[in-house]
């Protein structure tokens, strides 16, 4: 019994050392994107500068969450990507602290100023869906074209869509559909669309997967998640509603009173550089538009110039306020109704 | 390091009238010189960051607390040389070192500031001496290591478990540092809890409960008048079961997190006690070959991450499902929601149902089953009247803890429950998703209430009877075969079980090393691959933390069941509650409750290792307890009552003595706080930082955002690394035992 304990105390104390050598230098980056990104990260930055960057994959309604609560003492250095209202709410609560990187005037203009100036936008993608054309034909239903489209009862648990309540893509999609009808018919609409609805999702990127296995045919998401399904190889197309469509800017931000504040802001001048920014499509399976407009886009990203976009107003319908009385009227008006 | 100084002090006590007191001063000595030489408090996470300004030597001259501390430490060591009877220099060292720890404590929690490793030792230093203290003023009947372990205990049973809770109690009510019901009620009243008659549909479902809940009453009654044909019953039956149908019908016909766990742990509950009930008859009784796979199987889904067959459910019974759709031709969605939430935990719960029941059956007296053949019963007749009766406390003990783990379950309803809410993934999704640890904190509180009910029930009722019945002997008699017909057709539902569940694992396997699991079955090592950066750090941060907590677990875990069943000492059931709170508070209130009370102030520990090591420790070592307790209720006292003749004292005596007899619990005690500690999501989901990530938390992310195959090749991995430590310590227990056996003999 002794020698079977010492045995193990020495493999645990090995385990420990092996695992506590590690660099000096360090980065402890939030992790907002597809995790597949996160991983390139990863990898891809201790190669540029040597610096070792650890992560934690969290949405972007989660991270937000995280990151207030540890407001006080945050164990985070950067907030990398995901979509921009909760940047923009931490930045005005002052949990992050607007940083002008040295590529500032390289970032595209129109993104610049649709945030306001007011954190680092690192891309842009276009809310649509991703359709499964096979299982829709099986069900005798049309391929859809509008957010209207969606009401009809042929579609019956065939949709998916996020929850606005933990995912940024579906309160994106409940903001889009506001902006374009108003509240009033915009919810009367979203209520028709809740009775086909299969399922809600509590990530933005839940839907793509199931429309590919065809568990539903038709997933509300962002086209650069789509996108990605596709190319992984599920038999889906993606398309987007031309009564207009909305956006997101994703955003990155340094936290404030970060440990790490100088890797960090290293970290923030690489990711927004073309040799950081072309990680996102070449190694991370991401295919949104990046914001420098040096970084070439990603053969296969959505354009902008090929969808009927919205004027999407980011900084009304990312203040909190508003965000969370849209968010708790759907709640008890939409989501509670039976399906 | 207490058992060391205290056997020396013990084996060479001189005989002068007022021997100084050799474990005072050695802890005296500690203390004190902790105090000066470590800091107080620290400006890092890091518990081991170190500053010289911070030190007690430098503190001293400016703060009157560390001064009086230091102070105390000395007259403590002097209390212990001075020639003192043995009664008097307890109660003075009990008093200087309550007022010690006093003003330890108040100096550290009025500073505000992180505390350093210092002001930690200077306290529990200050413990060990009360303990002595209270052991040598004779005020507990136990010697210096058995008091100063109560304490130690003691402690870190209020600042690991209770603390936590009430955190959450007060969150729920208490917002931004003010009393309001706003956000209680707000959410109580939210459909997201619990609607019964939903406004926006015209029918008022509440009212067709009531009938239904009316006419089942009715119905009821009736039977129960046929029956037995007097007044009482038909009350209760008429009454009861009317209110009960109601209930039932109310929550069927309702909305909401409380109604869905609710229905969801009844199901459970009742799903997997009576496969667990089968499955235990089958395991003792059955006169077929089948018999011997029972035992491996049933613990196959301890070791795997509960949300894993729930995921892999979906890919052989969804839509597109490899069962329900290529070999079925099924079109259905069915496993997505509550359903499917039922099935894969009722797979994941049915073996705990199955070792507590098998303990029952494995102890039921064949000699009554006996007679009652003798007297000509049929195998079934005896079945029905002799076999049932006798078991049903341990089914409803079966039940009420499966009900247990179906509430606090997290993992399941968050992957398979298809976007409806949980009480227990509206704890994540108010707290995560919502930013809201208030409203959080109510939901937890909720869930804290009803597992808490169900375990008072199960303590009360039948807890008791049920650990007698585990840790006994089986009876005398002849193997009573079972009913033939219930042989082959429980086999064929336990074959039917062992084919799913092999085909769930296959399915994760395949997942792991194929390109698109479930559509795409071309053979890659892709995923694997992908593991190499971040899924290789987490998989042994996993490992590392969980192998780390283990051992205290099970220590701690022994201890407490050493002093719950061996030390008479006020506040022993205020004690053993306490740490077996932890069994029934759900993961996520636990997670919640460890955010708010340590992410600041003097206790801040979120962002280290540390916290999640504590986590795993405090919620595995009721399994350490429980294993503790049936091992030492078998030990005859009067093994250790020799020892103590012979002089030992309780330290020497527990780890010479008591700690070899029962190796073989001590291990598997082990081997389950382990392996619960790798699969471990929902106390930790909250804990985890860049550095400190953990497996199970990655595969979540993996699957979340659909990036399966690495989420399917991280599982694979872990579930393999588990059962290559089970299988590894299984052998090992087996190889000690006998030579225990043994020594115990001679």
């Amino acid at each position: 019994m002794k020698r079977v304990l010492g045995l193990l105390l020495v493999l645990l104390l090995a385990s420990l050392g092996v695992v506590s050598a590690a660099p000096a230098g360090r980065v402890n980056v939030l992790c907002s994107p597809n995790l597949v990104w996160c991983d390139a990260i990863k990898v891809e930055f201790p190669k540029a500068t040597g610096i070792q960057l650890d992560y934690v994959r969290l949405s972007s309604g989660e991270a937000f969450a995280r990151m207030r609560a540890e407001a006080a003492n945050p164990s985070f250095d950067v907030w990398f990507a995901g979509t921009g209202d909760p940047h923009l709410e931490a930045v005005e609560l002052g949990i992050t602290e607007f940083y002008r990187p040295k590529s500032w005037n390289d970032l595209r203009p129109e993104f610049r100023e649709a945030v306001g100036g007011k954190y680092i936008p690192l891309y842009a993608g276009i809310l649509g869906w991703a359709q499964n054309e096979r299982l829709l034909k099986e069900k005798g239903a049309p391929v859809p074209t509008t957010w209207k489209d969606l009401t009809n009862p042929r579609y019956k648990g065939l949709i998916a869509m996020p929850n606005p309540n933990t995912s940024g893509t579906g309160y994106t999609m409940l903001a889009t559909i506001v902006q374009i009808y108003g509240e009033k018919a915009g919810f009367d609409l979203l209520k028709l669309i809740h009775r086909n609805i299969a399922q809600y999702t509590r990530g933005g990127a839940d839907p793509g997967p199931l429309t590919g296995r065809g568990e539903i045919g038709i997933g509300v998401t962002f086209l650069h998640d789509a996108i990605d399904n596709i190319l992984k190889g599920f038999p889906i197309t993606y398309g987007s509603a031309r009564d207009g469509t909305g956006f997101e800017i994703g955003g990155l931000s340094l936290v404030k009173g970060a440990r790490n504040r100088d890797n960090a802001i290293t970290f923030i001048e690489w990711a927004l550089s073309p040799d950081g920014q072309r990680v996102a499509a070449e190694l991370g399976q991401s295919y949104q538009i990046p914001s420098n407009s040096k970084t070439p886009v990603p053969r296969v990203a959505p354009r902008f110039q090929d969808f009927v976009m919205i004027k999407y107003d980011f900084l009304k319908y990312g203040k909190a306020s508003v965000r969370d009385a849209l968010i708790k009227k759907w709640s008890a008006e939409v989501f509670a109704l039976p399906r | 390091m207490v058992g060391g100084s205290l056997r020396a002090a013990e084996v060479a006590a001189p005989r002068a009238a007022f021997p100084v007191d050799r474990t005072v001063v050695v802890w005296g000595g500690v203390t004190l010189l902790a105090g000066l030489l470590l800091p107080w408090t620290r400006e890092q996470r890091e518990l081991w960051s170190f500053s010289g300004g911070a030190t007690g030597a430098a503190l001293a001259a400016r703060h009157l607390g560390v001064a009086a501390s230091l102070l105390l430490a000395a007259a403590a060591i002097v209390a212990a040389v001075l020639p003192l009877p043995r009664f008097r220099r307890g109660q003075v060292v009990l008093a200087l070192s309550g007022l010690g720890a006093v003003i330890t404590f108040l100096s550290i929690w009025f500073q505000k500031v992180p505390l350093g490793l210092g002001a930690l030792i200077v306290f529990l230093g200050y413990l060990t001496l009360a303990g002595s203290g209270i052991s040598l003023s004779g005020l507990v009947h136990a010697d210096p290591f058995t008091g100063a372990t109560i304490l130690w205990v003691a402690g870190f049973v209020v600042v690991f478990i209770l603390l936590p809770l009430g955190e959450v109690l007060l969150a729920s009510v208490f917002v931004r540092g003010r009393f309001t019901l706003d956000v209680l009620l707000e959410t109580v009243r939210s459909p997201g809890f619990l609607l019964l008659n939903n406004p926006a549909t015209p029918a008022n479902e509440l009212a067709q409960a009531g009938r239904i809940g009316l006419a089942g009453g009715i119905l009821l009654a009736v039977l129960a008048v046929i029956r037995a044909r007097r007044a009482r019953p038909v009350l209760l039956w008429g009454v009861g079961g009317g209110a009960g149908v109601f209930v039932l019908a109310a929550l069927y016909y309702g909305f909401g997190a409380v109604r869905n766990s609710v229905l969801l742990a009844l199901v459970v509950g009742a799903g997997s006690t009576a496969l667990g009930f089968l499955f235990a008859l089958l395991g003792e009784r059955s006169r077929l070959p089948t018999r011997r796979l029972l035992g491996p199987l049933s613990i196959l889904p301890i070791i795997t991450p509960p949300f894993v067959l729930g995921l892999a459910m979906i890919y052989l019974f969804g839509r597109r499902g490899f069962v329900t759709h290529q070999l079925l031709g099924l079109d259905t969605t069915i496993f997505f929601g509550p359903v499917g939430v039922a099935v894969a935990q009722i797979l994941a719960f049915t073996p705990i149902a199955y070792l507590v029941l098998q303990g029952v059956v494995q102890a039921l007296d064949m000699a009554m089953e006996e007679a009652a053949e003798t007297l000509g019963a049929s195998r079934w007749h005896v079945l029905r009247t002799v076999t049932w009766p006798l078991t049903r406390p341990g089914i409803a003990n079966a039940f009420l803890l499966v009900a247990i783990e179906s509430l606090a379950d997290f993992g399941n309803p968050f992957v398979v429950g298809g976007g409806q809410p949980f009480l227990a993934t509206q704890v994540f999704d108010a707290f995560s998703g919502r930013f809201n640890p208030n409203e959080a904190a109510v939901y937890g509180v909720t869930l804290l209430v009803m597992t808490l009910v169900v375990f008072f029930l199960q303590q009360r009722w039948i807890g008791r009877r049920g650990y007698v019945t585990v840790t006994g002997k089986p009876g005398a008699g002849a193997l009573r075969p079972l009913p033939t017909t219930l042989d082959y057709v429980g086999t064929g539902v336990f074959l039917f079980w062992v084919v799913l569940t092999v085909a769930l694992y296959g399915s994760v396997f395949s997942g792991s090393v194929t390109v698109l699991w479930g559509f795409d079955y071309t053979l890659t090592l892709e995923h694997l691959r992908g593991l190499r950066g971040q899924g290789m750090q987490v998989f042994q941060t996993s490992i590392m933390l969980s192998a780390v907590a283990a051992f205290p677990s099970m220590i701690l875990g022994f201890l407490i069941a050493y002093l719950v069943t061996r030390v008479e000492f006020p506040g022993r059931s205020a004690l053993e509650f306490g740490s077996m709170l932890s069994f029934a508070v759900p993961g996520t209130v636990m997670g919640i409750g460890y955010v708010l009370a340590f992410n600041d102030g003097p206790l801040l520990l979120t962002g280290t290792s540390i916290i999640i090591t504590m986590a795993f420790v405090f919620r595995n070592m009721p399994v350490g307890i429980r294993a503790g307790v049936a091992a030492i209720h078998q030990l005859d006292r009067a093994i250790e009552e020799a020892s103590t003749m012979l002089g030992a004292g309780t330290a020497t005596t527990m780890r010479r003595i008591i700690m070899p007899l029962i190796v073989p619990a001590l291990l598997s005690g082990l081997v389950f706080a382990f392996v619960r500690a790798v699969t471990a999501v929902s106390q930790v989901i909250f804990l985890v930082t860049p550095r400190h990530n953990l497996a199970t938390t990655q595969i979540l992310s993996y699957v979340q955002y659909g990036t399966l195959g690495r989420g399917a090749a991280l599982a694979s991995l872990l579930i393999l690394a588990m059962a290559a430590v089970v299988l590894v310590l299984y052998l090992l227990s087996h190889r000690l035992s006998p030579r225990v056996v043994r020594q115990a003999a001679a």
